[in-house]
C-alpha cells in the first residue's frame, strides 16, 4: 500500500498517524486466551523461491477471474523427501491462499496479453480438502514473472526424474520381493515333505503299537 | 455466536455484527476476507447472511461469525434479531457517501439498544478512491460515543485487518494479540490421468485467454 500512488494518500498518512490511538470504550474482555506454541508447518522444507505476488482462481461458472489473495508466494522443498509445494498466504492475516505439490505433469503457462502473469492447473489444499483449480499469478516485474515461471518448470522436471528413479526402486523392490517368495514357496514344499514325513513315521509307528493290542 | 445449522468448533468464536447503510461495502469487506474476491457487482443483501471467519492468533485460531445484514431499510426485516448476543459489531459507512456517515448515529443506536457494552469499529470504507466526500478530519463521532476508527478500502485491502485485530484484542483483554501464519499442512499426493490432465489442459487455454480484474493496478498489499 506505501508503494501506492494515491492522492488521498497524504491525509491516509495524517490519520494513520492518529489512528493507532484507541479511542474505543474500555469493555470487560470476554475469554482469557494462552499464547501457544507456533507452526506454520514449513519447518521442515527449505525456501527456494520467495516472492510477492496477487493470485487469482478461474472461476468457470462466471468464466472470470477472481481474487483469491495477495501476498508472498513461495516455493518450498523438504528437507528429507525433497517433494516441492507452493504455498502462497495472503498479507497481514497471513492466512493461506494456495498450498499445492509441484508435481511433473504441472505446466505453467503465460497468460494471453500479460507478460507479468502465468497460468497453472493444480489440485489444491488451501482449505484442508483437494480441489481443482485453474490458477492465475501476477507479478510486479516481467523478471519475477519469467524466474517464477522457469523456477517452476525445473522443479516440475525435478519431480519426474524423482518419480522414475522411485519407479525404478520400486520395480527393483518387487523383482527382489517375487524371488524371496519363490525361495520362500521351496522351503515352504521342503518343509511340507518333512512334516508328511514325520507324519508317516508317527502312522506308522502308532501302528506298530495298535498290532501287539490287536494281537490279543 | 453459532447459528444452530451451522457447525460449531472447538476454538473461541465470537457473532460480529456488521452494520451501515446499503452500498457501503459490508459484503464485499466479508467476501475479500472469506475467498480474497472483490466483487464489484452491487447485489443488496436481503435480511442476513452470516459467514465464519477464521483467524490464526499467537493466542491459538479464533473464529468471528459474521452477521453481514442488509443495510437498505426495505430489506431488512428483524433487526434487533441479527443484533441479539453480538458481541463486537462493525458499523460501515462510505467516505464517498456523506449521507452514510451521516446515519451512523442511528446504526450506533439501535446497535447499543441491544447490546451494551460491546467493542465496536467505526470503518469509513473506499478510502481508495479519488473524491472522498467525507475527510479523515471530518470523522469525530468514534471520538464522541468511543469507537475506533479505520479507513479501510476493501478494494485496496488498506488496513483491512485491523478491524478483527483490534475486536479480537479487545475480546481477549490482550493488546499484544496479533496474527500469526496459519499452518500450511502437507498437500496430500495426488495422482492426475492422462484424460484428466487433457481436460485441464483445455480449460486452461480457455482461461489463459480471459483478462483479470484489476490488471491496472500494481499495489500487492
Amino acid at each position: 500500500m506505501a508503494s501506492t500512488a494515491d492522492p488521498e494518500r497524504k491525509e491516509e498518512e495524517e490519520a494513520a498517524a492518529g489512528e493507532e490511538e484507541d479511542t474505543g470504550a474500555h469493555v470487560a474482555p470476554i475469554v482469557r486466551l494462552e499464547e501457544v506454541a507456533i507452526s506454520t508447518g514449513e519447518e521442515d522444507e527449505e525456501v527456494i523461491l520467495d516472492l510477492k505476488a496477487k493470485l487469482y482462481r478461474f472461476d468457470k461458472d462466471g468464466n472470470q477471474w477472481k481474487e483469491r489473495g495477495a501476498g508472498t508466494v513461495k516455493l518450498l522443498k523438504h528437507k528429507e523427501t525433497a517433494k516441492v509445494r507452493l504455498v502462497m498466504r495472503q498479507s497481514k492475516t497471513l492466512k493461506i491462499c494456495a498450498n499445492h505439490l509441484v508435481i511433473p505433469t504441472m505446466s505453467v503457462q503465460e497468460h494471453a496479453g500479460n507478460d507479468k502473469s502465468c497460468v497453472w492447473h493444480a489440485a489444491d489444499f488451501a482449505d484442508g480438502e483437494l480441489k481443482d483449480e485453474l490458477f492465475c499469478i501476477r507479478f510486479q516485474s516481467v523478471e519475477n514473472c519469467k524466474n517464477f515461471m522457469e523456477t517452476m518448470q525445473e522443479v516440475a522436471e525435478s519431480q519426474q526424474k524423482k518419480e522414475e528413479s522411485k519407479d525404478a526402486s520400486d520395480t527393483a523392490g518387487l523383482i527382489e520381493k517375487l524371488s524371496v517368495e519363490d525361495k520362500k514357496s521351496e522351503e515352504k514344499t521342503k518343509e511340507e515333505d518333512t512334516v508328511a514325513d514325520k507324519e508317516e513315521k508317527v502312522a506308522e509307528s502308532e501302528k506298530k503299537v495298535e498290532e501287539p493290542a490287536s494281537s490279543t | 455466536m453459532a447459528l444452530p445449522n451451522q457447525q460449531t468448533v472447538e476454538y473461541p468464536s465470537f457473532k460480529l455484527v456488521i452494520v451501515g447503510d446499503g452500498g457501503t461495502g459490508k459484503t464485499t469487506f466479508v467476501k475479500r476476507h472469506l475467498t480474497g474476491e472483490f466483487e464489484k457487482k452491487y447485489e443488496p443483501t436481503i435480511g442476513v447472511e452470516v459467514h465464519p471467519l477464521d483467524f490464526s492468533t499467537n493466542c491459538g485460531k479464533i473464529r468471528f461469525y459474521c452477521w453481514d445484514t442488509a443495510g437498505q431499510e426495505k430489506f431488512g426485516g428483524l433487526r434487533d434479531g441479527y443484533y441479539i448476543h453480538g458481541q463486537c459489531a462493525i458499523i460501515m459507512f462510505d467516505v464517498t457517501a456523506r449521507l452514510t456517515y451521516k446515519n451512523v448515529p442511528t446504526w450506533h443506536r439501535d446497535l447499543c439498544r441491544v447490546c451494551e457494552n460491546i467493542p465496536i469499529v467505526l470503518c469509513g470504507n473506499k478510502v481508495d478512491v479519488k473524491n472522498r466526500q467525507v475527510k479523515a478530519k471530518q470523522v469525530t463521532f468514534h471520538r464522541k460515543k468511543n469507537l475506533q476508527y479505520y479507513e479501510i478500502s476493501a478494494k485496496s485491502n488498506y488496513n483491512f485487518e485491523k478491524p478483527f485485530l483490534y475486536l479480537a484484542r479487545k475480546l481477549a483483554g490482550d493488546a499484544n494479540l496479533h496474527f500469526v501464519e496459519a499452518i500450511a499442512l502437507a498437500p496430500p499426493e495426488v495422482h492426475i490421468d492422462i484424460a484428466a490432465q487433457q481436460l485441464h489442459e483445455q480449460e486452461l487455454v480457455a482461461a489463459a485467454s480471459q483478462p483479470l480484474p484489476d490488471d491496472d493496478d500494481d499495489a500487492f498489499e
